[in-house]
């Protein structure tokens, strides 16, 4: 089986992270950039997937040259080999359109499964897989908690606010995942050894066929208009025990909807 | 010549790191108060290939080198959960079985430490001789093809958890004139052979012992390399255990050193954080300059091994466990001072450490005698003893 992880680099969430001022996109340059935290999980249930059912796993990343860190620890995890996007066009492209260009690689490539975090800890949109899913039209299986590849049948348990439901579809198909699918592997001191060596292509815009008008902050189709740091946490409120002092905590739980 | 590690030895640290950080210093505690084995940790470890970096790939080992297995130890103890046996079976049995050892003694015991299935324990000091290796009184007498082993040894690490243990005692032929250590592999339950541990005030989930040796009858391939290769082989141990020692230390300065930083940035008393204060930020900011000096030292000797060249490393091995210790008890000292009452609490995970970084300065191989050894061997001084 063909299986292509899709990983992204963010800023490492434990440290404050920024946009820049020139053009309310990321400032990448303030923060260590790590792999997507959900995209860990993907990469883990990508390797499951290629040891139960054979085949292989690449990685499939668009992002600068400082991306190639996390490509990197992507295939210390056990990964074959990778492809990496990168391209200055692409700077500031916008959901839809990273969607549209990481199509064209995947049409590229050829894959059987794509697998992806259900969102990324910096933009947040958790769109990928769907958009992904209708420009390939192919089917999305969305915020799996436990996949099942039977032949060509993908069968999912899909969490939601009342449990999980199960969904299936037929492979090629795209697969979003969600942390609860598995616990990821640490990069063993051989993996660590073999990554070195294993084979990283680089892409631009023109090997993978992406039409370069049609990504880039110029048309991205969503604009960050303004920004501004997130205020102060407030002082917490001081609930003083007069007798009452249980009721007045169900109240306060009750008001923020708690209980 | 570089001062940065290779991408692939900073990717060890991160991945070691982050197994660390999964079992961290209550962990740690939990295990030394219960009188257990960090057994799931050093699992772990093991089915990463952590255990075995620096041993030959042929026997299943990683291939890299002491400085690798340094780093091992080193995140390890600064996420608070060092694996002390990490010092004993991979680096000084490892690093000597793999050297000289016989091609049997390399597929069993090799084979067994990159798979974390066995462990072996390293016994040198003993009561009457303390650090001196010169009077050694362990001795192994020749009994038909085998041999036949008498005598002591005291604060011998993590017996408990070993499968065997690598003895240096003397064979009797050279009893008398110079010292010729012999290596001796003896199984943890081989008759004649016995334990008694020691109780320390040291929070550690290894153990102390002593250890006798009444009449153990050991078969002719318990010997590990030449009955009188002389000094060399013990030093292929020795120089790997000191650079350990020191990864170790500098490990749980880097742990006591996160800690205070953390707790002075966020401690608030009147209007400024407490790190604010030259009283406190001073000595931090002199403990983290000490730690990467002596970081600086244990990578040269590790490198210097790792290069073959047993002379220099030795020199580098001792001043850089030298200087661990020391910014290792300075760091966890200086935490304390930071934390105040705090910095003695179950709670904030320093206290514990009083005693082992006070160890450090005096195992495996004391201030004094590192002191001794530059004095004489680094300097020319006329020896002391």
């Amino acid at each position: 089986m063909n299986i292509v992880v899709l990983v992204k680099q963010v800023p490492d969430t434990a440290t404050e992270r920024k946009l820049s001022a020139a053009d309310s996109t990321l400032d990448r340059a303030s923060a260590d950039g790590v792999i997507n935290e959900l995209d860990e999980y993907a990469i883990e249930e990508g390797l499951r997937l290629k040891e139960a059912h054979g085949g292989e796993v690449t990685i499939l990343t668009m992002g600068p040259d400082q991306a190639s860190d996390s490509i990197r620890k992507a295939l210390s995890m056990g990964a074959d080999k990778a492809v990496h996007l990168v391209d200055d066009a692409l700077h500031g492209s916008d959901a839809v359109q990273t969607s549209y260009a990481l199509a064209q690689v995947l049409k590229k490539i050829g894959f059987d499964l794509a697998v992806l975090g259900s969102e990324s800890t910096d933009a947040r949109t958790g769109v990928l897989a769907a958009a992904l899913a209708e420009r390939l039209g192919v089917p999305q299986l969305s915020l799996a908690s436990k996949v099942e590849i039977d032949g060509s049948t993908v069968r999912i348990q899909r969490i939601t606010d009342y449990g999980y439901d199960r969904v299936e579809g037929s492979l090629p198909a795209v697969l979003s995942v969600v942390e609860k699918i598995n616990e990821p592997r640490y990069p063993s001191f051989k993996g660590i050894m073999a990554a070195k060596k294993k084979p990283v292509e680089k892409l631009s815009l023109a090997d993978a066929g992406i039409d370069p008008a049609l990504v880039g902050l110029a048309g991205a189709t969503t604009q960050v208009v303004d920004f501004a740091d997130a205020p102060p946490r407030e002082a917490g409120t001081v609930v003083k025990d007069e007798g009452d002092g249980g009721a007045k905590l169900a109240e306060f739980l009750a008001a923020k909807k708690f209980v | 010549m570089s001062f940065v590690e290779s991408e692939e030895r900073r990717a060890l640290r991160e991945s070691v790191a982050a197994l660390g950080a999964k079992y961290g210093h209550e962990y740690y505690v939990r295990k030394a108060r219960a009188g257990e084995e960090t057994t799931e940790l050093w699992a772990g470890a093991g089915e990463l290939g952590f255990l075995s970096v620096n041993l030959p790939e042929r026997y299943g080992g990683g291939g890299g080198g002491i400085g690798d297995l340094a780093a091992v130890l080193e995140e390890l103890a600064a996420a608070g959960s060092p694996l002390l046996m990490l010092v004993v079976s991979p680096a000084i049995c490892g690093s000597i079985i793999a050297r000289f050892g016989t091609e049997a003694q390399r597929e069993y015991w090799l084979r067994r430490f990159a798979d974390g299935s066995a462990k072996m324990a390293f016994a040198i000091t003993e009561p009457d001789a303390g650090s001196n290796a010169h009077r050694l009184t362990t001795i192994g007498r020749r009994d038909g093809g085998g041999w036949v082993l008498n005598g002591r040894k005291v604060f011998i690490s993590a017996v408990e958890e070993a499968d065997a243990v690598m003895v240096v005692g003397r064979t009797a032929d050279a009893a008398t004139g110079r010292l010729r250590p012999s290596l001796f592999i003896v199984p943890t339950d081989a008759p004649g052979f016995s334990r008694t541990p020691i109780a320390m005030e040291i929070v550690s989930p290894e153990r102390q012992s002593m250890l006798y040796f009444d009449d153990v009858r050991l078969p002719g391939d318990a010997l590990v390399g030449d009955e009188d290769a002389g000094l060399l082989q013990l030093f292929t141990g020795l120089n790997p255990e000191r650079i350990m020692a020191a990864a170790f230390a500098t490990g749980i300065a880097r742990y006591a050193l996160d800690r205070a930083v953390a707790y002075a940035k966020d401690r608030q008393v009147w209007d400024v954080p407490i790190g604010a204060h030259q009283g406190l930020a001073h000595p931090l900011a002199r403990i983290k300059i000490e730690l990467e000096q002596a970081r600086l030292m244990s990578q040269k000797a590790a490198w210097l091994y790792d290069a073959g060249d047993d002379a220099a490393a030795g020199e580098a091995a001792n001043m850089a466990k030298y200087a661990a210790a020391e910014v290792a008890a300075a760091a966890v000292d200086q935490a304390v001072q930071t934390l105040g009452g705090n910095g003695l609490t179950t709670e904030y995970g320093l206290g514990t450490l009083v005693g082992a970084v006070r160890l450090s300065r005096i195992a495996p191989v004391s201030r004094e005698m590192i002191l001794n050894y530059v004095a004489q061997h680094s300097l020319g001084l006329p020896r002391s003893y």
